[in-house]
């Protein structure tokens, strides 16, 4: 659980509402999703603060659904608000990703 | 919608298949939440169900619990509880309310229960006054609920760490509950007579011990 700055939880926050948005999933699911797509140390329990959170700002919602495995979960979709949100935070992160890594990495290799 | 009860039975059925290792860790986190007076019970009934799911479809696989924990258990649990919406005043205020009255209605019950069993041996006098009794049962409920928020406490300071010996907790508990007994005690023979005097059957003391656990039981749902 490195994850721990604002910066950082904003990124999961948003990272989240876009695995959310392409497919509703539940927890499990949603944490080996993140894993796969590469996102670094990001230990199973790191989700569950950051739905609750996302749940509390009323950008997702939970809804109990039967799972292709079998037994009833909880499944989370993005809500309206949620989309906004999502395209906010993408924009945003367009804006400063590019010219940010490339201060980085110019300072890097000086 | 899933009631915060249902959720709790299904709970108590799930956390069986639970290997024992991940039973243990799942359990102090169960506590830790669970006592936490703060937390909505239904947000926090739904997140406990959540991760017991997770639990069981990680142990599936064959993976182990302490993945979902992290190396930090209480951190985890902490930032998880800061994340869960707070129960309502309202919720807070009916649940203390209904446990005030099913108190007063155990009280009652015993208060006849007594009174019949003595009258067996002897001649009982029934009169009560009623000062005394308000006095008391307002310090019942007092001592109650000191009494649950330092177990409440003590359990919570004992998560999370390795287990010392069962036996001082044990003893500890046992002097609370004696010391708080011992109050009430001593209250109900020190306060002097005061107030109406009533006399009634001891049947009748059972009837309004009943309506009264009824009445707290019918509050609980409008929660």
């Amino acid at each position: 659980m490195a994850l721990r700055s604002q910066l950082l939880k904003g990124v999961l926050d948003a990272c989240v509402m876009a695995v959310v948005e392409e497919e509703a999933v539940y927890g499990y699911e949603l944490s080996q999703k993140l894993q796969k797509i590469g996102l670094p140390d990001i230990s199973d329990g790191t989700i569950y603060p950051v739905l609750l959170r996302l749940q509390k700002n009323g950008f997702i919602r939970g809804e109990m659904r039967p799972s292709a495995s079998g037994p009833n979960r909880k499944y989370y979709f993005l809500t309206d608000s949620g989309r906004d949100e999502l395209r906010k935070i993408a924009g945003e992160w367009e804006e400063i990703a590019m010219p940010v890594s490339k201060l980085l990495k110019r300072s890097d290799e000086a | 919608m899933r009631t915060a009860a249902s959720l709790i039975a299904e709970n108590n059925e799930k956390r069986e298949m639970l290997n024992n290792e991940n039973l243990a860790l799942y359990e102090e986190f169960l506590l830790y939440i669970r006592t936490d007076l703060r937390v909505a019970e239904q947000a926090g009934e739904e997140v406990l169900m959540d991760l017991l799911d997770h639990l069981l479809e990680a142990q599936e696989e064959g993976r182990t619990g302490s993945n979902l924990f992290g190396d930090n258990p209480q951190e985890y649990a902490d930032e998880v509880i800061e994340a869960l919406p707070r129960e309502k005043k309202r919720n807070a205020a009916v649940f203390i309310f209904s446990q005030l009255l099913s108190l007063a209605g155990w009280f009652s019950i015993a208060y006849g229960a007594v009174y019949i069993l003595l009258s067996f041996f002897t001649e009982v006098d029934t009169a009560i006054s009623l000062g005394n009794i308000l006095i008391l049962l307002t310090t019942g409920a007092f001592v109650a609920f000191f009494a649950v928020w330092l177990i409440f406490k003590m359990l919570r300071s004992s998560l999370f760490r390795p287990k010392k010996s069962q036996t001082m907790e044990y003893v500890k508990a046992g002097l609370l509950g004696a010391t708080a007994f011992g109050i009430i005690m001593l209250l109900a023979w020190l306060i002097p007579e005061f107030g109406p005097v009533i006399r009634l059957n001891w049947w009748v003391y059972v009837l309004i011990g009943l309506a009264l656990m009824g009445a707290a039981k019918v509050i609980e749902r409008v929660k």
